[in-house]
């Protein structure tokens, strides 16, 4: 039995992000839906890991390992305590729920909030929450997109600790972006930033993803025109389409003369 | 077997990640041993190569059309490698000896392309009868570049050619390309994954008397046909690979969208501005 959670665990966690539902469909048919309960209970572990929005009536936050509360999940701007349907992924139960939010982690939210509108045009949820040790806090950030007509899909998730005392902020971005029409083709790319004295937490979060999407842009430009052009050139040297037929032997003769064999 | 288990294996096989496409075959017919044969004979992979020892260590392509038991026959010296008994090889695939003539010429053909294109790699071509009454026959043509690299591509053609009137042929071609790129550094970069495209083309082959020259007409065909292809699907995969990730992406996160926004707003403050007079 763990032989097949394992394998259901690797095939889930290979999804593309907003792909999931499809994915634990697909994989239940393949299955003959003799084990569903696993694959929910891994759908589930999989939209907390990659932080996948939770829908609340029309609102989005997030069900991780933070704002875990018995068996629900709290969100202390939205003011609710929810349960999750994790193959649909929209909240259950939502019941009003206040929690004590600090000046500087309101602070950070409402300056996320300002820095998401301008730099996300996907839709963009984010959060500020109480992490492990006092003195820090989990901000998340994920963007997603999914356009089933047109075959494509994206997901950003960038998340930060910050550690008021010690001024640091350490995290990583990951991003992967998902084409299947007449194939499958899928990019993905992940960076970790760790920084010291840290005095505007979100400013320091623009700053670092912008040079993040800088680099991204150029790393683009330099795969195309350096690894990929090197693999099969547009046209042969000669700037001319092969001559095929008894002639094409004429080649290896010039390569072979050219060569003084 | 039901076919909607297939086809669900299929298509879950095509919203993974393609970088991971072996270990989640082998996955899902672990799941599932019913669907080894059928995921193993359709879901195109990418190409090992062996050396035949036969043949001055020439190298050669494999996959499942030149397969029999663990042994793949090698277009240059026509032999199983690593070898099979005798006894083995009464039931082993080989092409009817005029096949044998044109995959002979084919693959030298495919091999001066690959070098006017590729500048290395390996290509190889196998052919097979389709049946013993007609000439009709299938075969496939690859390519592979970037063996010792990280950065690989791999170009597999499966073909029919079908004779429909005398000297008519139809040419039936799937092309896939998998193509994988990346680039280690501060941030880690992969593109990865494969295209697939159809051709078909009809061909009268006039005054193709001989054999030779039916055969000399074939290449022709397939290969400008497999050259047109190649071309197309370059340019595909690169609009798919660059332009369509980076656009994508920038639905994400785009630093420009602010300023955009902001262009937007006092353009339109401008044009109701400039109507207010």
């Amino acid at each position: 039995m763990s032989k097949f959670v394992d394998l259901i665990t690797q095939l889930v966690f290979d999804a593309a992000p907003q792909e999931i539902n499809t994915v634990s469909e697909l994989l239940a048919t393949v299955t003959d839906n003799k084990s569903n309960d696993v694959i929910l209970q891994v759908v589930g572990e999989y939209n907390v890991a990659k932080r996948l929005p939770i829908d609340l009536n029309g609102s989005y936050v997030f069900a991780t390992e933070y704002n875990k509360q018995g068996s629900k999940f709290y969100d202390p701007f939205h003011k609710v305590l929810f349960s999750v349907d994790h193959l649909k992924r929209v909240g259950l139960d939502v019941e009003s729920h206040e929690v004590d939010v600090t000046k500087e982690q309101k602070d950070i939210y409402e300056q996320l909030g300002d820095y998401i509108s301008g730099s996300f045009p996907g839709s963009g949820t984010y959060t500020v929450l109480p992490a492990d040790n006092a003195d820090e806090l989990v901000i998340i950030i994920v963007s997603t997109r999914y356009s089933p007509n047109n075959y494509w899909s994206g997901y950003w998730k960038s998340e930060y600790i910050y550690n008021s005392s010690s001024r640091s902020l350490k995290g990583d971005v990951h991003v992967s972006t998902h084409y299947y029409e007449d194939g499958n083709v899928q990019f993905n790319t992940s960076e970790v930033f760790d920084e010291e004295e840290v005095d505007e937490v979100v400013k320091t979060i623009h700053k670092l993803e912008s040079a993040f999407e800088a680099r991204l842009d150029k790393s683009f430009r330099e795969l195309n025109e350096g690894e990929f052009a090197k693999l099969r050139r547009r046209l042969p040297v000669t700037r001319s389409k092969v001559s095929w037929g008894k002639a094409i032997g004429n080649y290896r003769l010039g390569k072979d003369a050219s060569k003084g064999m | 077997m039901s076919e909607e288990k297939f086809d669900a294996a299929l298509a879950l096989l095509s919203r993974l990640d393609p970088e991971n496409l072996v270990a989640n075959i082998k996955a899902i017919i672990e799941l599932e041993p019913e669907l080894a044969g059928d995921l193993l004979s359709s879901v195109d992979t990418p190409l090992k190569v062996k050396s035949d020892t036969d043949f001055q260590n020439t190298e050669f392509l494999c996959c499942d059309y030149n397969r029999d038991i663990d042994s793949h026959r090698s277009p240059w010296s026509n032999e199983y490698l690593p070898k099979l008994s005798s006894e083995e090889l009464t039931e082993s695939p080989f092409p009817s000896d005029s096949l044998r003539q044109l995959e002979i010429a084919m693959n030298e053909s495919m091999d001066i392309y690959r070098d006017l294109y590729y500048e290395g790699g390996v290509s190889s071509a196998y052919l097979w009868d389709l049946d013993e009454a007609t000439d009709d026959f299938a075969g496939v043509v690859l390519f592979k570049k970037g063996l010792e690299s990280v950065n690989r591509w791999d170009s597999i053609h499966v073909f029919e050619v079908i004779n429909t009137g005398s000297h008519d042929f139809t040419y039936r071609i799937t092309t896939t390309i998998i193509l994988h790129l990346e680039r280690q550094g501060n941030n880690n970069v992969t593109l990865s994954g494969n295209l697939t495209r159809q051709t078909e083309k009809s061909v009268t082959l006039n005054g193709a008397g001989s054999e030779e020259k039916v055969h000399l007409a074939h290449i022709t065909n397939l290969g400008s046909t497999i050259e047109e292809v190649e071309s197309q699907m370059r340019g595909l995969l690169e609009v798919v690979y660059f332009d369509k990730s980076r656009d994508i992406y920038h639905e994400l996160r785009n630093d420009s969208a602010l300023a955009d926004k902001l262009n937007k707003h006092k353009h339109q403050e401008l044009i109701k501005g400039l109507q207010g007079l």
